[in-house]
């Protein structure tokens, strides 16, 4: 239910900017804020990948009328963030400024895929300025996921 | 590696493929198009509300810098502009259509989706019958005649732009009175057809719709002729046209 409040407010956010700024990826990253939080050992990974795919067949649908563009970066973003994150031993994911960091790019990398890969694979010259600016507006929602990430970790704690 | 791992690198790669293939087969819009329009239909009431938003912020900015009032000027000098092109193009503009012309509103639509696969065919507006909007309506930018309106649901309605190749009308060079046909390449370009050779100096002269047919109304502002594009040493040239919209940089389009 969070995700799909996401999803439309990241919806809601663009028609209203209407193109003026970049938007964050707030669903992709609230499904790998998810997946970074699921308490109970790798049972939000499979649907996380359904998930992605679902969520960027309806953007694709909605703003670039070609279904798999986003979606392929959303895949391979909740791909690679689950792999990365399994990596981890769930007794080293508790806290350490160090291992924030190894969050803060897990989160980073879905901001990071999901516009460049279309690029990659079709071709284009969206130019560094276009995704410089995007992270500069991903910034703040990547900092407010790793504050709660890091929140929930010391309460735990 | 554990069966967990291989299961979610499985589930991946089938979503993966599945996303691939999709990119692969849906680069024409052709068939997707009703499900795009109908989707778009389904989130017009969760979404009216950033819509009114933003048109709420319009508002208050154009009437902040006084541009409410440059819009008017505009609007009543275009319409004018219309009737005295009908006028000249040889027309008796009938009282009560020039009062509907007086009175009509430029209305304005927001370009929502223009597919990078047919990015010089056609777009997508959030306005459709709900607004008045009908098949065949010419749309501008500028000024400028930018498209015509193709198919048209309740909430959005589909634009064929004038750099599509399908997009074939007649049109006038205003200077010369000479009539050819304005088509795009698909690729950005806008060419002005079959204008006989041998008629002097023609770049930078006018183009405009021609009275030709009934697919649009003549007098329609186009653009401006850049150079020749092709000798088909039958008698004929074909022009390039510097359209007078800009065809890489609107947002929005009028009607």
């Amino acid at each position: 239910m969070h995700l799909v409040f996401l999803w439309l407010v990241e919806d809601l956010l663009t028609v209203f900017t209407g193109g003026a700024a970049q938007i964050p990826e707030l669903f992709i990253l609230g499904v790998a804020y998810k997946i970074l939080t699921d308490d109970e050992e790798r049972r939000f990974n499979l649907p996380a990948i359904w998930i992605a795919f679902a969520g960027g067949i309806l953007w694709d649908l909605r703003w670039v009328g070609i279904p798999g563009f986003f979606t392929l970066g959303y895949v391979v973003a909740i791909l690679i963030i689950i792999q990365i994150w399994e990596v981890i031993p769930p007794q080293g994911r508790t806290s350490g400024n160090g291992f924030y960091y190894i969050v803060f790019a897990l989160l980073e990398i879905s901001q990071l895929l999901p516009p460049v890969l279309p690029v990659l694979i079709l071709g284009g010259g969206t130019g560094w300025i276009f995704f410089i600016r995007q992270q500069i507006y991903s910034l703040p929602a990547i900092l407010i996921c790793l504050w709660l990430y890091v929140r929930k970790i010391r309460r735990s704690n | 590696m554990s069966r967990s791992t291989v299961q979610e690198l499985a589930h991946g790669l089938i979503a993966l493929i599945l996303a691939l293939f999709l990119l692969g087969v849906s680069s024409g819009l052709g068939i997707l198009k009703g499900i795009v329009d109908l989707w778009a239909t389904l989130l017009f009431i969760p979404e009216y509300p950033a819509v009114i938003l933003r048109e709420s912020y319009l508002t208050w900015r154009d009437k902040s810098s006084d541009l409410e009032k440059l819009n008017f000027e505009v609007k009543r000098l275009r319409n004018e502009n219309a009737i005295l092109r009908r006028e000249l193009s040889g027309y008796k503009v009938a009282p009560d259509i020039i009062n509907i012309i007086k009175n009509s509103n430029v209305r304005m639509a927001r370009v929502s989706l223009r597919a990078p696969m047919s990015w010089w065919d056609e777009i997508r507006l959030d306005r459709g019958s709900h607004d008045g909007i009908s098949g065949g309506m010419p749309v501008f930018h500028n000024g400028y005649l930018t498209g015509r309106i193709t198919t048209v649901s309740q909430m959005t309605s589909w634009a064929e732009l004038i750099t599509s190749p399908s997009f074939m009308i007649p049109a006038v060079i205003e200077e010369t009175r000479e009539l050819g046909v304005i088509v795009g390449d698909g690729s950005g370009s806008v060419l002005l057809k079959y204008i006989p050779a041998g008629r002097g100096t023609i770049p930078g002269m006018k183009v405009s719709t021609a009275m030709i047919g009934e697919q649009l109304a003549p007098g329609l502002p186009i653009g401006t002729i850049a150079g020749e594009y092709e000798n088909t040493h039958d008698g004929y040239i074909t022009y390039r046209v510097n359209p007078g919209a800009n065809m890489s940089r609107f947002y929005t389009v009028d009607f």
